[in-house]
């Protein structure tokens, strides 16, 4: 792969020199984009990414026809149900010595799976900060977008949208929504058997502890660096005695949990729920304009803030159509790109760009009329505890409400 | 002359090395992984552990026994009555249904907010489904039942296949009527005549559906418990754990299923042998019981709750919002059918791939069993088997692996190869009772008319037995349409067919596109069922 040599070299001996640099020492520079997207012309990009929902798997084929026309590059979406299955896959790739020519491409990364690409050196990079469209990103006011549930980034993916935990009811059923965690905990004791999350470890059911964990805990500095066993116990009070006057209330009194937050919001949808979770604060929204969901379903975050994330694009390190990848992410990550995947009519996804710091023309893309079942009001985002944290609480809520 | 003679003993090998070599390489590559200590410790200290490995066992032989009693009991009654074609050719459309679209019809039907919950809420006012684990219940009975709706027609369909063997219908209402001369109730002919011999004949069906009890997950996905789920579950998403150590606890656990199979089977056999003296005695004590005036129609009830399940799945795919109570969707969408038909592309790929597979299948099963005499089925059983028997994740991990290193990975012809693999043993235990069964008389009568062998196979015997190889190549076809992590890892992701299309977009929750696309899954196997059935018509006698 001489092209990829030369241009790592080249990444390597020019300094970065974008207006963020304090902020990512690291963050390399290509002055050679021109000559990735030669080298990209004519290249397939096997973009293998999760196609659970069709609105987003619309929004790719249409990403495919812009990168075909502007940079010639073939976009082939492959459909998937789960990332692992794509870490599986790289993995046995390495282990079967197919160290060029791998089937993967580009992949829709985040958390856990990014975790265990990186630590088994099965991705390519770094490039993201690469990107000449790297240098929109809100890496100050979303600090989510250069740490991957507490796993530096140091562009080994390239972050493409942004995930906040979010609550979603039908406003008819449920007038006033609890906008903290004390008031859910009241609203099901009012309501018994009409809420739940999902079972830990699934992503949502964990996120909602975790959501619990930070917002009982009047001090959280603790949280952010790794578990210290001895004071685990301490730190976590608060969160067990919230749940533990929350569980009997609960759907199933707490005895059984949502297999996913899919199932949840389906059974919110058919009545035997009251309130769904997510990570998408435009998950109704959208759900509402495919007619899935009651035009009178509303979301809110808690006043205090709730968790949020970022998803990336990451690059196998088997990849065969590297430059193509890189072209397809930095088009994905362009202004006009973000705009249409932040648009509800189309998907809904919030951007990871920081748009007031775009071009007024650029800016333009972004402006949007409010649609039914959109957060009213955003809440802040807080960041995800140390990746330590998910672990040891995840064991000890299995050892406490698990059997 | 004798060196040919000698050549055509040897022919066996090649079916079976066409078989074998692939399987072998993907259970050695599959099951390596499993063989590992630290993966079995880490499984073993698993919290979760004893009380999943319950609930598998514990579902696999309720399911495996249920199913069998039902089946038993709906040969009897029909067999030999004007109902029993049309209830072979209603089996056959039962089978087509997909495991998974059976699982999500019928939890819309038991389902806290689901139709029969609905129709009771009109008499007790409900304004609120109930508070009452209907599906995915602690002790896996939703699980059960929805096994036992899927296994029992299977079961049927095998023994009619049995009774469909040349002369083999005739020669058992002829023992009947004899047993009926003898003053023994038509039941009591069944069950002490015609079911002790048939029986021992239905093993390997019956070992089939013993497997696929204890290692299922789709439908445990959707009906089975989840808190903790049945170890074929937590294997499973073991198995496709981003973590390396977990997939190898996962692989340790699959290997645990497949031996809590074997063992249970061989437990099975025990008993069969030691049990034999007494049920000997009972059969031939020369009492005379009658027959129970009402039997239940049972058959009748799985046709109704088949067809429940078909409705309700039609009805989803357009139901927007479906509040409860109320029986009328408040708003109502085409979208799942839209998107189905704009993914009408894989249905070439699954069409292509499921004829091919399923021809590949044919021609391995008749080659077998043509070059071999019956005996040797057993030896090919463990084989057969194991792509029954090893959990699915497991095996798919070996021939992935072998595609990876055939460099065949990401193409169509990987996936046929892998498909092939598993539509064979299905195709060959579909058949194999028939074309064992085929009267040597007739072929030693055409052959002593100077016909050769490949004309009297050709004008004779597949012409005399078509209505069971058109039924075993459905069920090939079958078996390959519905293969998802095979297509979607050995084919890299690249050849979306309509499972790998259904099961992507159901990861997204959506509940109206699963039911279309389980529907239209169903629909391509239902109409190959069809067309073998009406390949099984006796000619006309014009």
């Amino acid at each position: 792969m001489p092209a990829h040599d030369s241009t790592r070299r080249q990444l390597i001996t020019t300094a970065a020199a974008l207006p963020f640099a304090a902020f990512a020492p690291d963050a390399w520079c290509s002055n050679d984009w021109p000559a990735i997207e030669r080298a990209a012309r004519g290249q397939t990009v096997y973009f293998n990414a999760w196609a659970g929902s069709e609105r987003i798997n619309a929004y790719l084929q249409w990403a495919g026809v812009e990168v075909d026309k502007r940079f010639g590059v073939k976009l082939s979406h492959v459909k998937i149900s789960d990332t692992a299955e794509v870490v599986k896959r790289v993995r046995a790739e390495k282990q079967a010595g197919r160290v060029a020519q791998g089937s993967v491409d580009t992949v829709w990364i985040n958390g856990e799976n990014f975790l265990a690409m990186k630590r088994d050196g099965l991705l390519y990079g770094p490039f993201g900060e690469a990107l000449p469209s790297y240098a929109n990103v809100d890496t100050q006011g979303k600090p989510t977008t250069r740490i991957d549930f507490s796993v530096p980034v140091e562009g080994m993916e390239a972050p493409w949208g942004m995930a906040q935990l979010t609550f979603f009811a039908d406003g008819k059923r449920v007038p006033q929504p609890p906008k903290s965690v004390a008031e859910l905990v009241e609203f099901s004791r009012r309501n018994p058997g009409r809420f739940t999350y999902p079972k830990p470890p699934d992503f949502h059911g964990t996120t909602f502890l975790k959501q619990v964990l930070l917002e009982t805990s009047s001090y959280r500095t603790h949280f952010y660096s790794p578990v210290v066993t001895e004071q685990f116990d301490r730190h976590t009070a608060a969160l067990w005695k919230t749940l533990d006057a929350l569980h009997p209330t609960l759907w199933r009194e707490g005895k059984q949990f949502a297999n996913s937050a899919a199932a949840q919001r389906q059974m919110m949808a058919d009545g035997e729920l009251l309130i769904a979770i997510t990570f998408n604060p435009n998950e109704a929204a959208n759900e509402i304009a495919a007619r899935r969901l009651p035009e009178s379903v509303v979301s809110w975050q808690h006043t205090a803030g709730t968790i949020g994330n970022t998803h990336f694009l990451a690059i196998p390190f088997n990849a065969r159509s590297k430059e193509g990848a890189q072209v397809l992410i930095n088009f994905l990550l362009s202004p006009l790109a973000q705009a249409r995947k932040a648009d509800i009519a189309f998907w809904g996804d919030p951007t990871v760009l920081a748009v007031d710091r775009l071009p007024a023309a650029d800016k333009v893309l972004f402006s949007q009329s409010a649609m039914p079942g959109v957060v009213a009001k955003s809440a802040p985002a807080l960041p995800e505890p140390h990746a330590s944290w998910v672990d040891a609480i995840e064991r000890e809520w299995t050892r406490r409400y698990g059997q | 002359m004798s060196a040919l003679r000698r050549a055509r003993r040897q022919a066996w090998l090649i079916p079976a090395t066409i078989f074998c070599a692939p399987l072998a390489a993907a259970l050695w590559f599959g099951i390596s992984d499993s063989i590992d200590l630290t993966a079995w410790r880490q499984l073993l200290a698993d919290t979760q552990l004893p009380a999943a490995l319950r609930l598998s066992l514990q579902t696999g032989i309720a399911s495996t026994l249920i199913a069998a009693l039902l089946a038993v009991a709906i040969v009897t009654q029909a067999h030999g009555s004007p109902r029993w074609h049309r209830l072979t050719a209603s089996v056959g459309g039962m089978l087509a249904l997909p495991h998974v679209a059976l699982a999500i019809g019928l939890a819309l039907l038991l389902m806290p907010s689901g139709a029969i919950a609905r129709a009771i809420a009109m008499f007790t006012g409900w304004m609120s489904p109930p508070d009452i684990a209907t599906i995915q219940d602690p002790n896996g009975i939703a699980l059960v039942l929805a096994l036992v709706l899927k296994e029992t027609p299977f079961l049927v369909w095998n023994a009619a296949a049995q009774l469909q063997r040349e002369g083999q219908g005739d020669e058992i209402e002829k023992q009947l009527r004899i047993a009926a001369t003898m003053g023994y109730s038509r039941r009591s002919g069944w069950m002490r005549i015609v079911w002790p011999q048939l029986l021992p004949r239905l093993a390997l069906p019956l070992l089939a559906v013993w497997a696929y009890g204890v290692t299922v997950v789709d439908m445990a996905l959707v009906l089975g418990p989840t808190h903790p789920p049945t170890l074929a579950v937590l294997a499973w998403r073991w198995l496709l754990d981003a973590d390396e150590a977990m997939n190898r606890q996962g692989a340790a656990a699959a290997l645990m299923l497949s031996l809590c199979v074997a063992i249970g089977a061989c437990l099975a056999v025990a008993v069969r042998k030691l049990g034999r003296p007494a049920l000997m005695s009972r059969w031939t004590r020369g009492d005379r019981p009658a027959s129970p005036s009402h039997p239940w129609p049972w058959h009748a009830f799985m046709r109704a709750a088949y067809l429940a399940i078909v409705a309700m799945l039609l009805f989803i795919s357009v139901a927007g919002v479906w509040t409860f109570p109320a029986w009328w969707p408040a708003r109502w969408s085409a979208q799942a059918w839209l998107t189905a038909l704009a993914s009408a592309g894989t249905w070439s790929t699954t069409l292509g791939l499921a004829l091919a597979s399923a021809t590949t299948g044919l021609v391995l099963a008749v080659a077998w069993l043509e070059t071999t005499p019956a005996s040797w089925d057993a030896r090919a059983a463990p084989f057969v088997f194991a792509p029954m028997l090893v959990p699915g994740v497991l095996l798919v991990g070996g021939l992935y692996e072998l595609a990876l290193r055939t460099g065949s990975d990401g193409s169509l012809a990987g996936i046929w190869l892998a498909h092939s693999v598993y539509a064979a043993p299905y195709v060959l235990v579909a058949l194999a009772p028939a074309y064992r069964g085929f009267d040597p008389r007739i072929e030693l009568t055409a052959r002593a008319l100077g016909k050769p062998r490949p004309v009297m196979l050709w004008r004779v015997k597949w012409p005399m037995l078509r209505a069971p190889i058109a039924a075993a190549f459905a069920v090939g076809f079958a078996v390959s349409v519905a293969q998802y992590l095979s297509t979607q890892f050995v084919g890299a992701g690249r050849h979306a067919s309509l499972t790998t299309e259904a099961l992507t977009l159901a990861s997204g929750g959506q509940r109206s596109l699963s039911a279309t696309f389980a529907l239209l899954q169903a629909a391509l196997p239902a109409l190959m069922f069809l067309a073998a059935h009406a390949v099984a018509r006796p000619r006309s006698k014009a």
